[in-house]
């Protein structure tokens, strides 16, 4: 390549990147690969690649007879055709092909958090007191729920899978949920372990640091009527009654359900 | 369903690949637009009138150079490759590329956030010091070896040249080395992406589809909970200013295997093996990688016997 096309060259591959960049932020595909933190800097980045393309044509008259040379090595902008081939195929096979979300296969390759003992940022409390324990009382000066807690309009609390793992772990936020009237949504994938009424499924979120690449599948156990069925990593909206029975040694969460229909998923897929 | 220990999926593998891609570009590009800058506007040999003369001293302030220019995993290549060009020594150069994502206040913050509840402060510390301690040694070892054993023929070219042209393009008008440093920025974006690309592929090959619950028999032991945690660190290519809240989850791991997980995956994992032969020959990259897994590995597997 001589040094005018691999210029052309250059821009063109500055170009497609600074466009994907730039579409995944406008049509706010975004949100199903990055936390919020990333979006700007993404955005931005689509937004440079594409002044620089542009640059990198308006200045084509500024190209001297020994362009091409980087600190005296001679290679054309991007290489040659393999090279090109390389930076822009698996892009555009990856944008076509990518649905959005991870297959029930890879969240199990993941491996389902149930605990919140194992999400980031969880601090134990000292000990999680079971029943029998000596319990510490909720002091009566804490805020009202109902002041922080938001409800649909049906009067149910909506939360998230997060929110109801946390929860069973930590006496203060147990007691928001506790026996009360819920609505959450998630995932459906079917119970493996811990069903023994044949009647329980897991309800799944990805819990998100940075991107979908280090999303960790927080899932909580729905107990529904026998039969209620449906094809793995639907969305459903279950609304029931939250409960945190001690199975295994430690507060499990339960959603009692009244009832799981499918559902259109959120703007935003992560909980983070 | 029944896991099998590696099940590829197209879509997964998608999925995962244009997310660490889109995560990474915005840091690639502040990286190789640095380089650009420094091409053309750093004069050839000013790093060296800075650091100190005595070959320790130096690696050891360069290590330490993350603390003031800190920079990621990805963008740090592209940097310490125009540094390189412009006199940098080589040994001092690796010392600040293995450090820097280590040693630098936001990948500080982010362990200790992490880790509280778990040692945070003695967490942070120990990271923070392993990953100075490694990257100093290392640049020594770096100082001991021929610059030509180290970098790739066309980078070891451009340090020749760089030697002799002592002020990039110090005599030319502003806007024309402004265009220049575009230009050298968008060569190194277009090189490093190359490697990024195929490392990222990588990465998301065996972030997907291994079932990683392969490892957690391993965490009973601790001789073998260290190397197991390295390797799922270089297999899941994590950002260094977040892997300290995914160690933090492995919670039947040992500490020290966490800590080997939080020093060995910012200085070399899958996409790292890739970015890292854009700048050095590929059997210094493959040496780099081996030390680095048997010396962190053999440093962790003696804090667990003193204790820790």
């Amino acid at each position: 390549m001589n040094a005018t096309t691999s210029r052309f060259t250059a821009s063109g591959i500055l170009l497609v990147w600074g466009i994907i960049l730039v579409y995944f932020q406008l049509s706010g595909r975004i949100a199903s690969y990055l936390h919020p933190d990333f979006h700007v800097p993404t955005f931005i980045a689509g937004i440079v690649l594409l002044v620089l393309s542009v640059t990198l044509l308006f200045t084509l008259r500024s190209v001297d007879p020994s362009d091409g040379e980087d600190c005296g090595v001679r290679h054309p902008f991007g290489g040659g055709i393999l090279a090109l081939a390389v930076l822009l195929i698996p892009l555009l096979m990856a944008v076509r092909i990518s649905q959005g979300q991870f297959s029930e296969n890879a969240v199990m390759n993941r491996g389902l958090v149930t605990d919140s003992a194992d999400l980031p940022t969880f601090s134990s409390p000292i000990d999680p007191a079971l029943p029998g324990e000596s319990e510490t009382p909720v002091d009566g000066s804490i805020m009202d729920p109902s002041l922080y807690l938001k409800k649909n309009a049906d009067g149910q609390i909506v939360v998230e899978t997060v929110d109801l793992l946390y929860a069973a772990a930590e006496e203060g936020m147990r007691a928001d949920f506790e026996n009360k009237s819920v609505e959450v949504k998630g995932q459906f994938l079917s119970a493996r372990i811990g069903n023994p009424g044949g009647n329980r499924f897991q309800l799944m979120r990805l819990f998100v640091m940075c991107c979908a690449a280090d999303a960790r599948p927080v899932a909580i156990t729905v107990q529904a009527k026998p039969g209620t069925q449906f094809p793995e990593m639907t969305w459903v909206k279950v609304i029931g009654t939250a409960t945190f029975p001690v199975e295994g040694g430690r507060h499990l969460t339960l959603i009692e359900a009244d009832s799981v229909s499918e559902t259109e998923p959120p703007d935003e897929s992560f909980t983070y | 369903m029944n896991q099998t220990w590696f099940s590829f999926s197209l879509p997964d593998f998608s999925y995962a690949f244009l997310s660490v891609l889109l995560e990474g570009v915005p840091f690639i590009l502040l990286g190789t637009l640095m380089s650009g800058l420094i091409d053309q506007f750093l004069p050839a040999r000013v790093m060296t009138r800075f650091l100190p003369r005595n070959p320790f001293a130096g690696v050891c302030v360069s290590a330490l150079m993350g603390l003031v220019f800190p920079m990621c995993e990805c963008g740090i290549v592209p940097v310490i490759r125009r540094l390189i060009a412009k006199g940098l020594p080589v040994s001092n150069a690796v010392a600040y590329m293995l450090a820097a994502p280590i040693v630098n206040p936001i990948t500080a913050l982010s362990t200790y956030a992490a880790f509280r509840g778990q040692g945070a402060v003695e967490f942070t510390v120990l990271r923070l010091g392993l990953g100075f301690f490694i990257a100093a040694l290392v640049g020594m070892a770096v100082y001991n070896l021929s610059i030509g054993s180290v970098l790739k023929k066309e980078v070891l070219e451009s340090v020749a040249l760089g030697s002799a042209n002592s002020g990039g393009g110090s005599g030319a008008p502003l806007f024309r080395r402004l265009i220049a440093a575009m230009d050298a920025g968008v060569r190194d974006f277009l090189d490093v992406m190359l490697y990024f690309i195929l490392g990222a592929a990588a990465a998301s090959v065996f972030g997907t589809a291994i079932n990683q619950s392969i490892f957690l028999p391993l965490a009973m032991h601790d001789g073998l909970a260290v190397p197991a945690m390295m390797t799922l660190a270089g297999i899941l290519a994590l950002c260094s200013s977040s892997d300290a809240f995914v160690a933090a989850t492995f919670v039947s791991f040992p500490a020290v295997a966490k800590l080997a997980f939080l020093v060995f995956g910012p200085m070399m994992d899958l996409k790292l093996v890739f970015i890292y032969a854009a700048v050095f020959r590929r059997r210094f990259v493959f040496g780099l990688a081996v030390g680095l897994f048997v010396l962190i590995g053999l440093i962790c597997v003696r804090l667990s016997v003193i204790g820790l």
